[in-house]
């Protein structure tokens, strides 16, 4: 088990290697450079040549490309995120005031769209084509096929202006700053987020169910005369879970990607939404750091996922 | 004589459903399985010898259910009437892996992936005993070693992709006989392992039934095994039983043409590679349109007008019995 963590640990390295490598040529590749955005456009119109040369110079732009990836690279493995343009605050901050609101909404999604999702799937799946099966599959289409900030609007429309059962955006209100207080502004964005990956998790649960109960040891958990519910849960389920839990971790991407839009719709103080208007005012270290940051989740995340795999299924223990 | 019956099937009919038709799996199937002896049951793929031991165990498939007939469990408390019972109720499910317990097919698909053995046999134990969590340990371990797998202290813990074919099919023996059932009923279980695997696993059965009494029915196509194991044979065809009988009776004297083209089709050794093996002509034919008599006639040499009506049960001697018109003369024709 601990090789197999290591081992897969260490293929880690090379995968963020070459990602952020991909991230900074992506950046290289966009018109303009940090001048350009540093230097306000009537003054740069303004300044003669000579000037910005030397303004290129000492911020290292005439190095070339790999060495410039170079120092960038290692500046951020020694916790050099470097500075915002826009205001010259630094990345590291604005990480730190922002990473646990996304980190508290994509959790909390995450586990809604888990727990919900596997529960609803082998119900759909033990009921196989009664009325129930047949109505979550309605609402599972239409959970996948409708945009999720389609789904926010509705909800605040509904829940938060017509209901007034919660807030309609925000995090914390000042004042109030215990978990308690918190959760009425984490339900619908964090409910309106998982919704997709629900009726995914749901969808690919009952499929998987299904294959489950058909095979032949659960003849065999029968015969040993256990009821009928162990026999669903304890054969069924858990042999089901693993193709989920890889479903989930492959997923995962499009939960970060689905916080973006859910933090504007809800004015939610995260990252997401930080990233959003870096782009906005090409704010590129911003952005940089941003990518980096959630290719890092992802790629953390499908490691703790094969982790789970790995104890959930022996087959997979292949270090031993 | 009576006392020592395990268990009787009387004209069970079994039927499966698929798409609105109706498959009539089983048509009158009766048989009796004697305590510590073994019943082969023998016939072509889809001749309904699973159906049967499904029935029996009360594991037929959603679609498909006893329409009648009788299955008499001869337990210590008297007998129960197995079709009777509600398929998961409690008492279906005490006697199911606790007095009559089946092991299947195929071991590599049998056994769940993600259990240990060890706990797949501790399941059994924990639902039919009174054990404590050690106890089952340690009684988990006692039955792997008597199944002779070495190692059982280590192996118990191990999960059944580490184990071989033939080492699976005796975790599957060790977890069908954990709580002695008085039968045991053992589906094609060498099918897909081996031919010396094969060999290991019947010796292995033939040792439980000696030791513990176990009635035991055999599932198999393989007259080879029917030769070497069985007490009483049950040759089935279409649903139906064409001849049953002890097994030095029907393998000796056979009466019915089906179990004569049976034997027929086995090549025997020592009479070299040109052997003239005779294959039974024609096919099977399709469960959802039957021919009107006797099932076998269409393929059958001996065919005569009566054939068109499904003949009765004859009994040849009193514990012979054959369904087929012509059952005199060949009987005739055997004892020369």
């Amino acid at each position: 088990m601990l090789t197999y963590f290591a081992r897969r640990l260490l293929t880690l390295i090379p995968m963020v290697i070459v990602i952020s490598f991909l991230i900074y040529l992506g950046l290289e590749l966009t018109p303009g450079d940090a001048v350009s955005h540093m230097v306000p456009p009537d003054a740069l119109s303004m300044m003669d040549e000579e000037r910005l040369q030397a303004l290129r110079e000492s911020l290292g732009l005439g190095k070339p490309f790999i060495v410039r990836y170079w120092i960038w690279i290692t500046g951020v493995m020694q916790g050099e995120f470097g500075y915002s343009l826009a205001g010259g605050v630094p990345i590291s901050k604005i990480f730190l005031d922002r990473l646990p609101a996304t980190l508290e909404l994509s959790f909390a999604a995450l586990l809604i769209s888990t727990v919900l999702g596997s529960i609803l799937g082998t119900i759909s799946a033990l009921t196989r084509g009664s009325l129930t099966d047949q109505s979550l599959t309605v609402v599972g289409m239409l959970g996948v096929s409708i945009p999720e900030f389609f789904f926010g609007l509705v909800a605040i429309l509904v829940f938060a202006l017509n209901l007034n059962w919660f807030p309609v955006g925000g995090r914390i209100l000042p004042g109030y700053d215990s978990f308690w207080d918190r959760l009425p502004h984490l339900v619908m964005p964090a409910m309106v987020l998982s919704i997709m990956m629900t009726a995914g998790v749901m969808r690919y649960a009952r499929s998987s169910m299904l294959d489950a109960l058909s095979r032949d040891f659960i003849r065999t958990a029968r015969s040993k005369g256990m009821p009928e519910w162990r026999v669903n849960i304890l054969h069924g389920f858990r042999v089901a879970l693993t193709p989920v839990i890889v479903l989930i971790g492959f997923r995962l991407p499009v939960l970060i990607g689905g916080s973006v839009i859910i933090e504007q719709v809800f004015q939610w103080p995260g990252i997401g939404k930080e990233f959003v208007s870096a782009v906005r005012s090409q704010d590129y270290p911003l952005v940089m750091m941003v990518a980096l940051f959630s290719v890092l989740a992802v790629l953390i995340a499908s490691l703790i996922v094969d982790l789970l795999t790995a104890i959930i299924d022996p087959r997979v223990r292949l270090g031993e | 004589m009576a006392n020592d019956v395990a268990l009787t099937v009387k004209a069970l009919k079994t039927y499966i459903y698929t798409n609105n038709r109706c498959n009539r799996a089983l048509d009158g199937v009766s048989f009796e399985i004697r305590q510590g002896k073994t019943l082969c049951i023998v016939g072509e793929s889809g001749c309904g010898k699973s159906v049967t031991a499904a029935s029996i165990m009360q594991l037929l498939p959603t679609l498909s259910r006893i329409e009648e007939g009788e299955i008499t469990y001869h337990g210590p408390d008297g007998p129960v009437r197995i079709d009777q019972l509600p398929r998961d109720g409690a008492k279906m499910r005490a006697i199911r892996g606790k007095e009559i317990a089946m092991i299947f097919q195929d071991p590599m698909t049998a056994l769940n992936p993600v259990y240990s053995i060890g706990f797949q046999i501790k399941e059994m134990l924990k639902y039919h005993t009174g054990l404590g969590r050690s106890d089952r340990h340690s009684k988990a371990i006692d039955l792997l070693r008597s199944m002779g797998i070495p190692l059982p202290k280590k192996r118990v813990n191990e999960y059944p992709h580490l184990y071989s074919g033939g080492m699976r099919q005796r975790a599957m023996i060790a977890i069908g006989m954990s709580c002695n059932p008085r039968i045991l009923i053992a589906d094609e279980p060498t099918t897909a392992l081996d031919v010396t695997i094969q060999a290991q696993i019947f010796e292995l059965m033939d040792t439980l039934k000696r030791d513990h009494g176990t009635a035991i029915m055999l599932i198999t196509h393989d007259m080879g095994v029917v030769a070497e194991l069985a007490d009483d044979v049950a040759v089935m065809y279409m649903g139906n039983i064409v001849e049953a009988g002890p097994v030095g009776k029907v393998l000796r004297n056979p009466v019915h043409p089906y179990t004569r083209a049976l034997l027929d089709s086995i090549p025997v050794l020592g009479r070299g590679k040109d052997q003239e093996i005779k294959a039974i002509p024609g096919q099977t034919p399709d469960p959802y349109n039957r021919p009107k008599g006797c099932q076998f006639a269409d393929r059958c040499a001996y065919r005569i007008g009566a054939c068109d009506q499904m003949p009765d049960e004859m009994q040849v001697a009193p514990d012979h019995r054959v369904t087929c018109w012509r059952y005199e003369e060949f009987a005739a024709d055997a004892a020369e």
